[in-house]
């Protein structure tokens, strides 16, 4: 009994003088570790709090940076910028990669045959590095947060996705890192408390419903219109909008139906909305959801004016549904490189021949590439017209964008701004009709003006949600 | 005079225990300079969350375990646990100011009932039955966050600030000497976030070893291996069952908690939460299925695996650089029926094979 | 159109949905039924079949033709599989086998995109999309192919399984393979068997489906696989006409939810697998599977 007692106090004996020995030599440690520690906390805040909401002063600075970490010349080394990108490159979105073969074109055309981009008086080589985020909007926080620490780049061109643009802008607006033209058309980009992000010029998804009620206004003035909308924040950007637009006109909407993007079913919703025999029919899909439902409209017997989410207006899509495309409605930013009228534009045959050239791989007639050239294109006139070369200076630059024309390949004779308070790029465009005999868009009208009205039509809950 | 001798024991063990405490704290941080490196390099960042992500989860996989491994009832559903524990945290953090730490609990908590809930339809369906019905779990859930959630922008998206997922300040209460160190290596969002999942990490493997020893751990697996003698030695079938469900929920919903801190945000689509699910299942027969340290060490294979597979940049040369990315997943599908042809067993199991197939050939006898 | 048009409609566009589950789910079932193995990358192999039959097309091969020789060439694909990639881990347990076709899963999905290209093809048709108005409801030529193509092809596997020789082998072999074994069965062929005809009847059911929605994508499989898996559930996964019955009621069910539950919006998902739950309380092993005794 005895020795039970005094094997048990033996260990804890030895744990408490060796406790002891090593407290006390390892002070002397500790005092070193301490000061070098405060030297890397100035480091560490690369990725800490910053002070949110940088309200910018009205008028004057339009970007305050004084709360900034890191360096506003980050990504500019050895005559080059590098700037970052997270797109789908994988999986069942895999086909958005192809915007980046109309980027890529256009920055080797740049870079090899105009000696790259001119800021201040010097030249630079623009790199591009891209992630792969599948669509799922955590990687696209992995990638964006990898391209700004680790790969510490300039900035962020082309993010893909509204989900995946609304996970990152709050890390953006932290770090002061610029994100350019982010890709999608949602009401998002209008709020005032992230103006590191800007959106792209695609035609703001509340702006469509401002000209298609306008469209409808002058032919059909007392239409009837059924609405079939995705059910997420792209679909609602489309319902709420019209539904908000047609108060006090003689427009009414006569039911409105969702559909489930993951498993695109389609055909109960059309049933229902065919038995309202609307004489408009909204359709506020995206990719093959866009043919589907064409296709399936045809069988449904019901015959209306049909208007179509401005981004399904690819070949391909459009070639999916064939002769049920025919005369389909939607909105265009851009020339379309599928209409043989164009050819002959100097805009784009210096697209086609340069996309031929870098990128052979890539369909020039394909709108999606056609997008990412003229990006890109807007990308090197945003850092051409930057006073410095600094995240700041870009930035403002990129949020005072005034009167921009013939860049990439915009329509002739459109100009886009983006105004102090409404952030929205694409606000001249053209009203485009599909034709299945000729297999392109052709416009409706002359060219589209709504200079600085998106935020005026949209909800104000779509913008700042 | 043996009362005496009971004081001082009583008062010897104590002063010892806080020279234990002493002395763990000291290994602890001067094996952070091993670390040292990693940790106050923000540019390290993704380095650090990427082990973080392992952790979390390889805490899901464990909880899995216990239902899949031990308990046998396939689920291919427990994305959804896991984004039930990300959404609680979201929801409290970003909807009423919670502090962060108070909802790890909670979303745990939460997800025990859900998967109470889960658990009981759950008695009647069994095998392949039960895994489709989970799948419909894994299915349904982004709907129902679709629909009820009012996420940033309008979309089942919760985006967080970093000041929300940002280390607690309490930290500098402590005394100097443990809040000093503590300012260094866990002072910025990466650190914190891996230091905690640590400490989560920690204690799930203790719970599940316990569990694994323990009366119940062997209810578990006598009701995987054959219910009707299960029943006949008194193990109270319903219940054991039920609370594997609950247990494995509970770890999922730590797990998806956690996981806030890295991503920064709460999220669940179709195909997102499905893929987790399917990540899971896969970490647990990685490691090795009723294991405990399996699970963990698959969720680490399965996490680097995807990293490393992603940074590749040899297929470029062979397909131009936007197709070489369309290889990722049938590179991690390959990896994946390769690692099941060399261990079917999982790590764990394979280890173990080896070692006794090493042990046996020592103790062979001779014959003569 | 009036309610009873309405619902009628509903209800065709319910079974138009119906017999494209029925037609992924059947190749899954039978899977099940001749291996045991929840094969996940059923769908996916249909999709590589499905590319291959467009494939042809574009090269010229008349559509019907191309079909077949997809089917064919599935048959053997799908027998290669079982050798070359399950059979490694046959006598494993079967959560491993459910790996490895999750791993063959991702490879046939990525690889598609890979050789196929990402971009979404149009589809050729074996047949004229026509349509008929039949009582106001709208019958499409699509969903009388399919309903007689699951026909044909229940009563051709009825007829396998049931009354040949090589049936019966399969039949064995999906019980118990080592007594089969000793009787002399030779197992890994009927297991290659099992596997080529559920590939070709996947073959068959992609290449006919697929023309009915608009492009073939990456994710042409992807929406039906996991309403397939319902299907298959509901009617039990050891039973044919237990996928085409089950097939039918998903269809059905979510159609007419889709259309008339309003409470139940944007997640209408929840109706075919709280059926599934609901039927496999009271029948564990779905309306037309065998239950399994348990020797105590």
């Amino acid at each position: 009994m005895r020795n039970l007692g005094a094997n048990r106090l033996r260990p804890l004996v030895l744990v408490f003088v060796l406790a002891l020995v090593f407290a006390a030599c390892g002070d002397g440690r500790n005092d070193d570790e301490e000061s070098s520690g405060d030297d890397d906390d100035t480091e560490q805040t690369t990725d800490d709090t910053v002070d949110d909401g940088e309200e910018p002063a009205e008028g004057s600075d339009l970007i305050d940076a004084t709360d900034c970490p890191g360096d506003p010349t980050t990504g500019v080394a050895d005559g080059t910028i590098k700037l970052g990108t997270s797109l789908p490159q994988s999986g069942l979105y895999a086909s958005f990669a192809e915007i980046l073969r109309g980027s890529q074109a256009y920055f080797s055309y740049v870079n090899e045959e105009l000696g790259g981009v001119t800021v201040n008086g010097e030249q630079y080589q623009i790199e591009l590095v891209a992630e792969d985020d599948a669509y799922d909007a955590e990687q696209t926080v992995g990638n964006v947060t990898g391209l700004v620490n680790d790969d510490q780049v300039f900035g962020l061109f082309n993010v893909v996705g509204t989900k995946n643009n609304l996970a990152v802008r709050e890390f953006v607006n932290e770090n002061c890192a610029p994100s350019l033209f982010a890709a999608t058309g949602a009401p998002a980009w209008g709020n005032h408390e992230y103006p590191w992000v800007l959106g792209t010029f695609l035609v703001p998804y509340p702006l469509e419903m401002q000209a298609l009620v306008d469209y409808l206004n002058e032919t059909t003035p007392d239409a009837s219109i059924a609405i079939l909308a995705a059910n997420d924040d792209f679909g609602a950007a489309y319902v709420e909008t019209l539904e908000s637009l047609v108060e006090g006109t003689g427009l009414t909407i006569a039911a409105t139906e969702t559909y489930d993007t993951a498993t695109g079913e389609v055909a109960s919703q059309i049933t229902t909305l065919a038995a309202t025999d609307a004489d408009v029919f909204l359709l506020g899909a995206t990719l093959t959801a866009c043919p589907t439902v064409l296709n399936e409209l045809a069988g449904s017997g019901w015959d209306p004016i049909v208007y179509m989410s401005g981004t399904c207006t690819s070949k391909t899509l459009m070639g999916l549904a064939g002769q049920n495309g025919d005369g389909v409605i939607s909105v265009a930013p851009l020339l379309d490189p599928a209409d043989p009228a164009n050819a002959s534009n100097e805009a784009m045959t210096l697209y086609n021949e340069k996309v031929a050239q870098y990128q052979p791989e890539a369909a020039a007639d394909n709108g999606i590439v056609a997008y990412g050239w003229s990006a890109a294109a807007m990308l090197v006139y945003t850092l051409e017209n930057s006073p410095e070369l600094t995240r700041e200076s870009v930035m403002e630059t990129a949020r005072s964008l005034t009167d921009v024309s013939d860049v990439g390949l915009m329509l002739p004779g459109a100009t886009w701004s983006v105004g102090a308070d409404d952030w929205f790029l694409g606000e001249q465009f053209n009203l485009v009709q599909y034709s299945a005999a000729d297999g392109f868009f052709s416009a409706v009208g002359d060219l589209k003006v709504y200079d600085d009205q998106t935020e005026e039509v949209t909800p104000e809950s779509l913008v700042n949600g | 005079m043996t009362q005496v001798k009971r004081v001082a024991g009583w008062i010897l063990g104590f002063v010892g225990f806080a020279a234990a405490l002493l002395l763990t704290w000291r290994v602890f941080t001067q094996s952070l300079d091993l670390f040292d490196g990693l940790f106050n390099d923000p540019s390290k960042a993704s380095t650090i969350d990427l082990f973080t992500e392992a952790l979390y989860i390889g805490i899901a996989a464990m909880g899995l375990n216990i239902l899949t491994g031990y308990n046998g009832q396939v689920s291919i559903g427990h994305g959804a646990f896991f984004g039930v524990g990300a959404y609680a945290s979201a929801i409290l953090m970003f909807d009423h100011g919670w502090a962060y730490l108070p909802t790890l609990p909670i979303a745990g908590l939460i997800c025990l009932v859900v998967g109470i809930l889960v658990g009981i339809p759950a008695l009647r369906v069994k095998g392949l039955y039960l895994a489709l019905v989970t799948l419909g779990l894994a299915v349904v859930f982004p709907d129902l966050t679709k629909r009820f959630v009012d996420g940033t922008g309008g979309t089942n998206l919760i985006s967080l600030k970093t000041e929300q997922i940002s280390p607690p300040y309490w930290y500098d209460w402590f005394p100097d000497f443990i809040a000093d160190p503590l300012t260094d290596y866990v002072g910025s969002r990466d650190q914190w976030a891996f230091w905690l999942t640590v400490a989560v990490a920690v204690a799930t493997i203790v719970t599940v070893w316990f569990i694994s020893r323990s009366r119940f751990g062997r209810a578990l697996i006598a009701v995987r291996d054959h219910e009707s003698a299960a029943v006949t030695v008194g193990v109270n079938n319903a219940r054991v069952k039920v609370s594997a469900f609950a247990i494995s929920a509970f770890f999922a919903g730590l797990a998806g908690s956690l996981s806030v801190l890295v991503s920064r945000l709460a999220n669940a689509g179709k195909v997102e939460t499905f893929q987790l699910s399917i990540l899971l299942l896969v970490a647990v027969v990685v490691g090795g299925t009723a294991t405990v340290w399996g699970p963990m060490l698959g969720a680490f294979v399965v996490v680097f695996a995807q990293d490393y597979i992603d940074e590749q940049d040899t297929l470029t040369d062979l397909l131009d650089p936007p197709r070489a990315k369309l290889m990722s997943p049938a590179l991690f599908g390959i990896a994946l029926i390769i690692l099941m042809y060399v261990l079917p067993d999982g790590i764990v199991g394979g280890a173990r094979r080896g070692l006794r197939s090493l042990s046996r050939r020592r103790a062979a006898p001779i014959d003569a | 159109m009036d309610q009873l048009e309405q619902f009628l409609q509903h209800l065709m566009n319910g079974i138009e949905a119906g017999v494209i589950y029925a037609s992924l789910a059947l190749a899954l079932v039978l899977i099940f039924k001749t291996t045991g193995i929840l094969n996940f990358a059923q769908g996916e192999m249909a999709l590589v079949s499905t590319y291959f039959t467009w494939k042809l097309a574009e090269w010229g091969l008349p559509v019907w033709i191309a079909i077949l020789v997809s089917v064919g060439v599935s048959f053997v694909g799908g027998a290669l599989i079982e050798r070359v990639v399950i059979r490694p881990v046959e006598k494993s347990s079967a959560l491993v086998i459910v790996i490895v076709t999750i791993g063959l899963f991702l490879a046939l999905n990525s690889l598609a995109q890979v050789v196929f290209g990402t971009d979404a093809h149009l589809m050729p048709r074996a047949y004229p999309n026509e349509s008929w108005d039949v009582f106001g409801v709208n019958v499409e030529a699509d969903t009388l192919v399919l309903v007689a193509v699951l026909a044909a092809e229940c009563a051709l596997l009825w007829y396998i399984l049931q009354r040949t020789k090589v049936g019966l082998a399969l039949r064995g072999v999906a019980s118990n393979p080592d007594s089969s074994r000793l009787v002399g069965v030779p197992v890994g062929t009927m297991l290659m068997f099992g596997w080529g005809l559920s590939a070709a009847i996947g073959a068959l059911a992609g290449s006919l489906v697929v023309p009915t929605t608009a492009g073939l994508t990456a994710g042409s499989m992807q929406s039906i696989l996991v309403f397939a898996f319902a299907a298959a559930a509901l009617g039990g996964f050891d039973s044919p006409l237990g996928a085409v019955v089950g097939g039918l009621i998903v269809g059905v069910a979510n159609s007419l939810t889709t259309a008339y539950v309003d409470w139940l919006n944007d997640i209408e998902i929840i109706v075919p697998f709280g059926l599934i739950l609901l039927v496999l309380l009271f029948k564990p092993a779905g309306l037309f599977g065998k239950v399994h005794v348990e020797r105590v």
